[in-house]
């Protein structure tokens, strides 16, 4: 059973409202609204639900190893997580929301909690260009410093990838809050599956498939009307 | 790389072929080809050949680029079976340039054990350039392939690399769309100096995740993905010729994005025909040509 203060830090760090940034960017649910790909709550829900399997069998496999690197205290391990979060990157608005979200989650760690192991190395190694900076990293070595598990960690991941779509889905389509709000509890109910599927696989096994969603983020760089970064 | 049999998507698909066992006679393709600039021309100065894979000779039919030499990868085999392993490895040497296609598409037949797997290494020197753009590959109902493509790139070198993946004999019988068992794709690159460009990995289970969701392959039935690795100077002026469009009355979608490390870009097409694939990846190849090499691209075979 997690305690009230593990709880809260998971709570607190895997808030939606966390300023690092999620609520610019709407990891391709911009185009795919503007190119009626999404249209209505039903394809609201698989978009969602692709986005958030491929965080899992992508980034979700950086995100466990970089946790188990960070517990043994190596960095080395956490650069090499990082990096290969980077590599797999292949549009450049993805690459820019990983890296700003990461950097930024790195940079508040430092100031909020007293004194994050791996932290301030990790964010020098970013200056020196030694490590990319990437998003589930940070999540990673944050919530290693703030004692929780991997499974938490993994969760948070989850929950942040839906809830920044809903988030913008909200802005960008016709849709209540009790319709994000359920597609938000059922991405919760198939979180512990993927985790499933992804907690053996190490950094090679990383793997996405999803063509429509990369076309989508290619269409987002050309488009003149924006409100998302990606 | 990994071992084969340690990737836990074959896992499930170790079990032995009632035919041919695994590494028998046939079983074991391989192909090595050597490209070398001989004055104003390429020659294919290294050919080493193991049925299935068939290379005759280089021929230099594309009058756009008559030192360019040509090669068709041919399959005595008719298809992949369960239980092959091929091996390709090209070397693109300095200066030289190549053209490398397959003969027709590629059937990956029914299986009922094991699986088939094809790894592949590019090698491109100082100044070389190829175009390696393979017919499509068609998955037979519950075929499982691995696919790994390993590439080592000089900063001044050209690559342009298509794959097209069918989703089945869409046509045959009440249709065979998504009923394969595993497609498994790895496309690697790095510089010579080891330090990484990208990497991409696809491991497709359609019965295990569903492909035709929403952000996966929509109602599209095919796709194509190009990569281009090229001088950032070239990337930049070819990404701004390529619009990025969805195209419902048509029924096809196609977009390039910057790879990270300034290796270049990589073109996705998803369409419902494979036509309108192959001519997405005809236009882009259009557009690359000339802004690298200065040429045109060849007309189209009539047979093809």
């Amino acid at each position: 059973m997690t305690s009230i203060p593990e709880l809260m830090r998971a709570l607190q760090f895997g808030d939606s409202m966390l300023p690092v940034g999620a609520f610019s960017f709407s990891n391709g649910l911009e185009s795919a609204v503007q190119e009626h790909v999404v249209h209505d709550l039903a394809t609201l829900r698989q978009f969602v639900r692709t986005a958030a399997e491929q965080a899992a069998t992508g980034d979700g496999i950086a995100l466990l190893e970089a946790h188990r690197g960070a517990q043994a205290k190596d960095l080395n391990r956490v650069i090499a997580a990082d990096q290969a979060v980077y590599c797999r990157k292949l549009n450049e608005e993805m690459r820019t929301m990983t890296i700003r979200m990461g950097r930024k989650l790195g940079e508040m760690a430092l100031q909020v909690l007293p004194d994050p192991p791996l932290v301030s190395d990790w964010l020098a190694a970013i200056k020196q260009n030694e490590s990319a900076g990437t998003y589930p990293v940070a999540q990673a070595l944050v919530f290693s410093a703030l004692g929780l598990t991997e499974e938490d960690t993994f969760a948070v991941q989850q929950y942040g990838v839906a809830s920044m779509m809903l988030g913008a889905a909200l802005r960008l389509m016709k849709i209540s809050y009790l319709d994000t709000q359920s597609i938000l509890f059922e991405i919760n109910q198939s979180a512990q599956a993927a985790y499933q599927r992804v907690a053996k696989a190490q950094l090679d096994d990383m793997s996405t498939f999803s063509p429509v969603l990369d076309i989508l983020a290619a269409t987002h760089v050309k488009s003149r009307i924006r409100m998302f970064m990606n | 790389m990994t071992p084969q049999h340690l990737l836990p998507e074959l896992a499930p698909y170790l079990d032995e072929p009632k035919q041919l066992p695994t590494g028998s006679f046939g079983k074991v393709a391989e192909l090595r080809l050597g490209f070398q600039r001989r004055g104003e021309r390429t020659i294919l100065a290294d050919l080493y050949r193991r049925a299935p894979l068939i290379v005759h000779k280089a021929i230099y039919w594309d009058e756009e680029m008559p030192t360019m030499p040509c090669v068709f990868i041919i399959s005595n085999a008719g298809a992949i079976l369960q239980g092959d392993r091929n091996t390709i490895s090209i070397k693109v040497e300095e200066g030289s340039q190549a053209h490398i296609t397959t003969q027709s598409a590629t059937k990956i037949h029914e299986m009922d054990a094991n699986y088939a797997a094809q790894d592949q290494t590019i090698v491109l020197q100082k100044d070389a350039y190829l175009e390696y753009l393979p017919d499509p590959m068609i998955p037979h109902k519950h075929t499982r392939f691995l696919s790994r493509t390993d590439i080592i790139i000089d900063p001044s070198a050209t690559l342009l690399y298509s794959e097209i993946l069918m989703a089945g004999r869409k046509y045959h019988g009440d249709g065979e769309v998504f009923q394969y068992d595993l497609f498994s794709s790895l496309i690697r690159a790095k510089r010579p100096d080891e330090s990484p460009l990208f990497t991409e990995k696809f491991v497709v289970r359609p019965h295990e995740l569903p492909v035709q969701q929403v952000g996966v392959m929509g109602n599209y039935d095919v796709f194509a993905n190009v990569v281009l690795l090229t001088p950032k100077q070239h990337a930049d002026r070819i990404f701004e010729q390529v619009p990025a469009v969805f195209n419902e009355e048509e029924g096809w979608a196609a977009g390039a994005s910057r790879l990270p490390h300034d290796a270049g870009l990589i073109y996705k097409v998803v369409a419902t025909e494979t036509a309108t694939a192959k001519a997405k990846v005809r236009d882009f190849w259009a557009v690359v040509r000339p802004e690298i090499v200065g040429a045109a691209i060849p007309r189209q075979f009539a047979w093809r």
